[in-house]
């Protein structure tokens, strides 16, 4: 009874005109982003905060959240067409998409994605439903020590799950620790690493490390080639699925919703590994695994519903826990702290309209997302041909804008700019920029939890050995860091960046 | 990779000590109340042990002949570096020049620069994209943007 009552809460605040229209605008940016490459939901979602100031918390986090599940459905679009994902979570998706669009049935292909991403993307709606009130409930009696044990899960996850050099990610993280905790310590109120600029007392921005890291290095990137890109010239006709297709999906689309919904809600998971454990478990239970990569439309239909499905799962962890999973969630944290709300266990009772309101959003915003990816895919198609000389013009600009707005502080531009260049050598010399982020948005809650942990157990660090699921969450975290060391466990860590390149 | 890892292992060795000072100079406090250098200094050390791995790491492996050449051939960097020289221009203009002109002036760049464009398309491109994004940022999202010394905007 009481989810229908929080129900009628949601619906009465996301079906607000204003909402309705926040979300259509999230959900349409998001495919755009999703279809063009060279621009993922990060550096969109940090390219339009500023212009959410304005907006309620309700409207400005329907937007953002929409970018993001909206990225998921636009970027199987580039990966059929052009062989080219338009989001890392979309790079499976080529191997049979773009088959199918070379036999002439890139409809369908086009069609089981759009399809599958809703059913998976809804199912994951209802599962973030059912699962986040006992979830809340029960993290309230959650103190400092699980707080900061279950953030260093969080973040050794991502470390984890980094591609590459296990100690350059870890680097990678301690750097952005240290960023984060830049400007007056929460504690006392001392300046800390601020060089005495007046701009660094409320330590560096987010908005400029993000668009830095994730919008000018990869602009950089891009330009230090001459690419092109050849769209698949055929006609896109029948985009609805025969009734075989739908029957050679049903089982993949299933399966990847329940994969991507739980491999969400997990730290450092997400849609990328959602959508590669999805395609390889497809191809393990076919009976024809040889058809995968030959244009088999399982391959296509069960990443799509991971992927998508994961979005929801993501959202677990930030809205019950106050704690992002994935570096797209924790620029959703940042948002929600901007706009003055604090997510958390407290946050359902406190601000049930927000809370529901944004679950209820997602419903509307994937109806939304169909009806904008099955009849609108040629105008999509005709994004892709904007080409990238006069692209990339326009995505300087808007960061240079975006992160101008957010301060109205030309030193957030030069910040900016430094982690464009840091973020372009980053690349160069193999480290990722994932990690960073996720730890410069949790440094300061770990740091105040760990020394809120340290004053409460008068400096015994025994505090972290004596409480379940503190001390469940460190082993864990120390067990996947020195996995590298176990021959087994060392070869599964390098199965995925493996498989992605080729 | 092991020149890229010997030169970056040793940039954040240094960046590591520089954080481990900067901490013990803030003040570690005691375990009991950790002070505000705290963190950073055990951080610090972190990222010097894990430098330290990566650098004895690279250490041991064999070199490959021009490593660090292959990285910067066949790339535009000349187009890399004048669009960043640019860029950082734009922001220190951005405030005593204007939105509007210092936007104009780098899209006329960004688009005679890296990919050859017409200079009418170039200019009018400039003109259009800046007026646009002034009216959407400034007039219908209320964004500040600098006026500048011409008083534009």
């Amino acid at each position: 009874m009481d989810l229908l009552n929080y129900l009628g809460i949601g619906f009465s605040v996301a079906l607000q005109p204003v909402n309705l229209f926040y979300c259509f605008v999230g959900v349409l940016i998001g495919t755009l982003v999703g279809v063009l490459p060279g621009i993922g939901p990060l550096g969109a979602m940090s390219l339009l905060l500023p212009t959410t100031f304005k907006a309620t918390p309700e409207a400005a986090i329907i937007m953002l959240a929409g970018i993001y599940y909206g990225a998921m459905y636009g970027g199987s679009t580039t990966s059929i067409l052009v062989n080219i994902p338009g989001e890392a979570a979309s790079v499976v998706t080529c191997l049979d998409g773009y088959q199918m669009a070379r036999q002439g049935r890139a409809g369908p292909a086009l069609g089981i994605a759009a399809f599958g991403s809703f059913i998976a993307g809804t199912l994951s709606i209802v599962g973030l439903m059912l699962l986040a009130p006992p979830l809340s409930r029960f993290a309230l009696r959650f103190g400092p020590p699980e707080y900061f044990s279950l953030m260093v899960l969080g973040l050794t996850f991502l470390i984890y799950l980094a591609h590459g050099s296990m100690p350059k990610a870890l680097i990678m993280a301690v750097f952005g620790i240290i960023l984060g905790l830049v400007g007056l310590d929460s504690i006392n109120a001392r300046p800390r690493f601020t060089f005495d600029k007046m701009e660094l007392i409320d330590g560096v921005g987010l908005v400029p490390i993000a668009m830095g890291l994730f919008g000018v290095s990869e602009v950089l990137l891009n330009i230090e080639q001459v690419t092109r890109t050849d769209i698949f010239k055929t006609r896109i006709k029948g985009l609805l699925p025969t009734a075989k297709d739908w029957r050679d999906s049903t089982g993949p689309i299933a399966r990847g919703s329940l994969l991507g919904f739980f491999l969400g809600i997990l730290p450092g998971g997400g849609g990328v590994i959602a959508s590669f454990i999805s395609y390889a478990i497809e191809k393990r239970v076919s009976k024809h695994p040889e058809r995968f990569g030959k244009g088999a439309i399982e391959g296509v239909a069960g990443p799509e519903s991971a992927n998508n499905a994961a979005t929801g799962g993501a959202f677990i962890p930030l809205m019950t826990l106050g704690i992002p999973s994935n570096v797209i969630m924790a620029m959703l944290l940042g948002a929600f702290m901007i706009h003055g709300v604090t997510p958390g266990p407290l946050m359902m009772k406190q601000n049930p309209g927000l809370f529901w309101g944004v679950i209820v959003s997602m419903y509307i915003g994937n109806i939304m997302l169909l009806v904008l990816n099955l009849p609108l895919i040629g105008m999509w198609v005709q994004v892709l041909k904007v080409p990238y000389k006069i692209l990339f013009p326009l995505i300087l600009f808007f960061c240079l804008i975006g992160v101008y707005s957010v301060s109205n502080a030309v030193f957030d531009i030069y910040i900016m700019l430094i982690f464009g260049i840091m973020g372009y050598l980053m690349k160069k010399f193999d480290y990722e920029g994932a990690p960073l982020v996720l730890a410069f948005v949790l440094g300061p809650l770990m740091e105040n939890n760990l020394r809120k942990s340290l004053i409460m157990s008068q400096g015994d660090f025994a505090i972290f050995f004596t409480r379940p699921l503190a001390v469940a969450s460190l082993i864990v975290a120390l067990f996947l860091l020195i996995s590298p060391l176990i021959p087994w466990m060392g070869k599964k860590r390098q199965e995925i960046p493996k498989e992605e390149v080729s | 990779m092991k020149s890229r890892d010997i030169i970056s292992s040793l940039f954040w060795m240094a960046m590591g000590i520089g954080v481990c000072y900067g901490g013990y100079k803030l003040d570690l406090g005691t375990l009991d109340d950790p002070g505000s250098g705290f963190m950073f200094f055990w951080l610090g050390i972190i990222m010097i042990g894990l430098s330290l791995g990566i650098l004895i790491r690279a250490m041991r492996e064999k070199a490959i002949k021009g490593e660090l050449k292959i990285l910067w051939t066949e790339i535009r960097w000349k187009k890399i570096v004048s669009v960043l020289a640019v860029l950082f221009l734009y922001a220190y203009a951005f405030t005593t020049v204007g939105f509007i002109l210092t936007s104009i002036l780098l899209f006329i760049f960004l688009f005679k620069a890296v990919e050859l464009q017409r200079w009418s398309w170039a200019i009018l491109g400039a003109i259009i994209i800046t007026l646009t994004a002034y009216g959407v940022f400034h007039l219908l999202l209320g964004a500040q943007l600098p006026k500048g010394f011409l008083g534009i905007g």
